[in-house]
């Protein structure tokens, strides 16, 4: 009777677990084929000469790698991308934590002020670019017209050219996602408990030791995953990037590694230089996650 | 147990209707034949005008429904690309002449003879009839031909006493009298010259300047020429250009360069199509829409040149091999170029639309277009080029050139030609210099295309 039991019992188990294997099933072929198989194809294809209309291919090994190592467009699209991520990261957690501090404070209109600070974040890319385009136009643009009225400067500056691109970019990429740190950091702000300030008052702490000692601790975990999502996505940044200048004569100066890939694939025509581009991008991102990771992981309160 | 069968049931069920339907669904599309259409005349005249006679084609051909798309230049190419790599390219796409040529010895275009001999093939314009043809086929068929003009503002020349410049020489000299300080602050608010600094644009100019210095930009083995003294000519003259251009020109795109004109901060367009007339009449004062104050110059001659070159705008519709249905895609071309239906077209950007078929171009109904009685003095420029066989597609010096060197679209995208002429003009470095950089990237480039016969 108890060894029948168990059997059933047993059958029962084996069925559940075929039928969750097949409700998961299409979840995980999904998976499969819209993550797992472009990226295998796209190794493989970095493997290959492989002309990006032509379905002619042929077997090149690591000849685009070694390219890549040796195209100086390559490794000044490398170093323009580090430039826009180091910076623009810099400035989104300093912007973005200083109007995080200063939206947990209650004052009339808070709330009001807290959905307009979301803003550029919410608006499409393609729009907010457009906007600032206009915007930083030096024939025609409300910002040139307004600092020449104000003195600021003699003449237009111009931002799209090639001296100033890279400070424009720059500026409306942090504009477009500072919001994102402004909603991380405020959540978290909003869970830190009062007693902690209340005894750092009683300990006679001023208010910047209370934000250094108390503040920033605290913010820590939520700092780490800030700033690797941000590195992560503002290092593999296409859209802002390329709708400044869509291939115009300035497009040279603020070229970063994904421009640079999409460059070889679709205008170069070169699909297996584009890939190993890409692939090099993904690994780059992969060693800088593990280094991030050994260096931070191991404080406690991460 | 109950609950396990329960939803094993419930599984079945959903199935057998998802399959249900999709068969019903799959039966209802068999009946209609669909036609894809991508186009690159985003004007929302032009949309409009396809929208219309889509529709028209539709009522007369009630199984074939047409889907057409209109696509910004940027987009077209990495669509078409991403379209043949998945096996399913539309039935018809505009693209570049030597995209076109390239497509075709790939074997990847179908002919489109039936339409031509539809239209009729004396009644096509010869200079239409060298793009994109082989083995005396024709597969690209030009929607529309315009060239490019030398945009100025005849007022302001014509108070200075500027006469229409023979040489580069002359519209230096132009430009930098037009180049002008009319508020009194000691710095210049129109400048003489407006270029775009876009890549397409830069090659554009670049395949021009160097057919009017009566040069070329590779050789009958392929090889890049851009260290040739005539490039060289033509990269001094673009940088003494700079002196009447405005600042930050490398960053203004095509349709910045039509805003400074009729936004009268510049006075010369160097790069200017047709489809500037359109604009003017949309942006400018009603007292200033006319050719006494913006007229059209033919370009000027280089240095070693000996007669003026522009380019000419005319993507052909292409037929694209492994598309569903090309048979009803040449019936809705056939239908659109039936004068009553490409009169509605052309009409939507008259100035810069040359129509392909001399019947409409002779035709009663194209000249009463009161565009084209407007702004006839833009045409016959347009036309002393197209039949003084002065005008060439992209990059195109001889038409030999679309079927002898393939590499052309590469070279296009590559940016190559581009970074040559910013690294002179922008970033001051010597002509030679950007050059010889120029030379080995092309060079290099070539090489890896397979097509170096040096």
């Amino acid at each position: 009777m108890h060894s029948s039991h168990r059997r059933r019992t047993a059958s029962v188990q084996t069925s559940q677990a075929r039928l969750g294997i097949l409700l998961l099933l299409p979840a995980m072929l999904l998976l499969a084929g819209l993550t797992l198989y472009p990226v295998l194809y796209g190794v493989w294809l970095s493997l290959h000469h492989k002309h990006s209309f032509f379905p002619q291919q042929s077997w090149a090994g690591l000849e685009n790698y070694w390219f890549l190592l040796a195209d100086p467009e390559f490794s000044e699209s490398v170093w323009r991308g580090v430039v826009y991520s180091v910076s623009t990261i810099t400035l989104q957690i300093i912007i973005g934590v200083g109007a995080a501090l200063a939206l947990n404070q209650y004052f009339p209109g808070r709330s009001l002020v807290r959905g307009i600070v979301l803003f550029p974040y919410v608006i499409p890319t393609v729009v907010a670019v457009i906007l600032w385009k206009w915007l930083l136009n030096n024939q025609f643009g409300l910002i040139n017209y307004g600092m020449v009225m104000l003195g600021l400067t003699d003449e237009p500056i111009n931002w799209m050219g090639r001296t100033y691109i890279m400070t424009s970019l720059i500026l409306i990429s942090v504009w477009q996602f500072f919001p994102f740190v402004v909603l991380a950091v405020l959540a978290r702000l909003q869970t830190i408990p009062t007693e902690l300030y209340e005894a750092a008052r009683v300990d006679g702490a001023g208010p910047l030791s209370r934000f250094l000692y108390v503040t920033l601790p605290q913010l820590a975990s939520v700092l780490f995953i800030v700033v690797l999502l941000r590195t992560i996505w503002m290092f593999t940044k296409f859209d802002t990037v390329w709708l400044m200048t869509q291939g115009g004569g300035a497009e040279k100066y603020i070229r970063t590694l994904p421009v640079y890939a999409y460059l070889r694939a679709f205008h170069y025509y070169e699909a297996g230089t584009g890939a190993a581009a890409s692939v090099v991008m993904f690994l780059l991102l992969v060693v800088f996650a593990a280094v991030y990771f050994m260096m931070f992981r191991r404080e406690e309160q991460l | 147990m109950q609950r396990i069968e329960s939803v094993r049931q419930l599984a079945l069920s959903v199935t057998c209707a998802i399959l249900f339907a999709g068969t019903v669904a799959g039966a209802a599309v068999a009946q209609t034949k669909v036609v894809r259409v991508w186009h690159t005349e985003t004007d929302p005249a032009s949309v409009k005008a396809v929208a219309e006679i889509v529709e028209r084609f539709e009522k007369a051909h009630p199984d074939i429904k047409i889907e057409a798309e209109a696509l910004a230049w940027g987009d077209l190419e990495p669509k078409i690309q991403a379209a043949l790599a998945a096996g399913a390219p539309p039935e018809l796409s505009h693209g570049q002449p030597i995209t076109c040529t390239a497509l075709q010895q790939q074997g990847l275009l179908l002919p489109l003879d039936d339409v031509v001999k539809a239209i009729g093939e004396s009644n096509v314009w010869d200079q239409i009839k060298q793009v994109c043809r082989a083995d005396g086929k024709y597969y690209g068929l030009v929607h529309a031909a315009g060239t490019s003009l030398l945009i100025y503002r005849a007022d302001w020349a014509k108070q200075k006493g500027l006469k229409a410049p023979k040489t580069w020489s002359d519209l230096i000299a132009n430009a930098k009298a037009l180049t002008m300080d009319t508020n009194g602050d000691g710095k210049p608010d129109v400048y003489g010259l407006t270029i775009p600094g876009d890549n397409l644009f830069i090659n554009i100019l670049v395949g021009e300047l160097i057919a009017a210095n009566g040069g070329q930009l590779f050789d009958d083995k392929n090889k890049p020429l851009f260290i040739d003294k005539r490039m060289i000519e033509v990269l001094n003259f673009w940088k003494e250009l700079t002196t009447a251009l405005p600042p930050g020109w490398e960053g203004h795109g095509y349709l910045d360069t039509f805003a400074s004109m009729y936004g009268q901060k510049a006075a010369m367009m160097f790069q200017g199509y047709g489809r500037g007339a359109s604009l003017i009449e949309k942006y400018v004062p009603k007292e200033m829409q006319d050719t006494d104050h913006f007229d059209v110059w033919m370009k000027p001659v280089g240095p070693s040149g000996n007669k003026p070159a522009v380019q000419v705008d005319e993507e052909p519709w292409m037929l694209l091999k492994g598309s569903k249905n090309p048979e009803a895609a040449k019936e809705f071309l056939k239908f659109f170029y039936k004068d009553e239906n490409y009169i509605e077209y052309i009409k939507s950007v008259p100035i810069h639309f040359f129509p392909i078929t001399k019947s409409l171009r002779q035709s009663a109904a194209y000249k009463e277009i009161p565009m084209v009685k407007r702004w006839g003095g833009w045409l016959e420029v347009q036309q002393e080029a197209l039949d003084g066989d002065l005008a060439k597609p992209t990059l195109v010096v001889k038409y030999e050139d679309l079927n002898t060197k393939p590499y052309l679209m590469q070279v296009l995208g590559s940016g190559i030609i581009r970074d040559m002429v910013l690294e002179t003009v922008v970033e001051g470095k010597k002509p030679e210099e950007a050059a010889a950089k120029a030379q080995a990237r092309a060079e290099a480039l070539i090489k890896k295309a397979g097509y170096a016969k040096w």
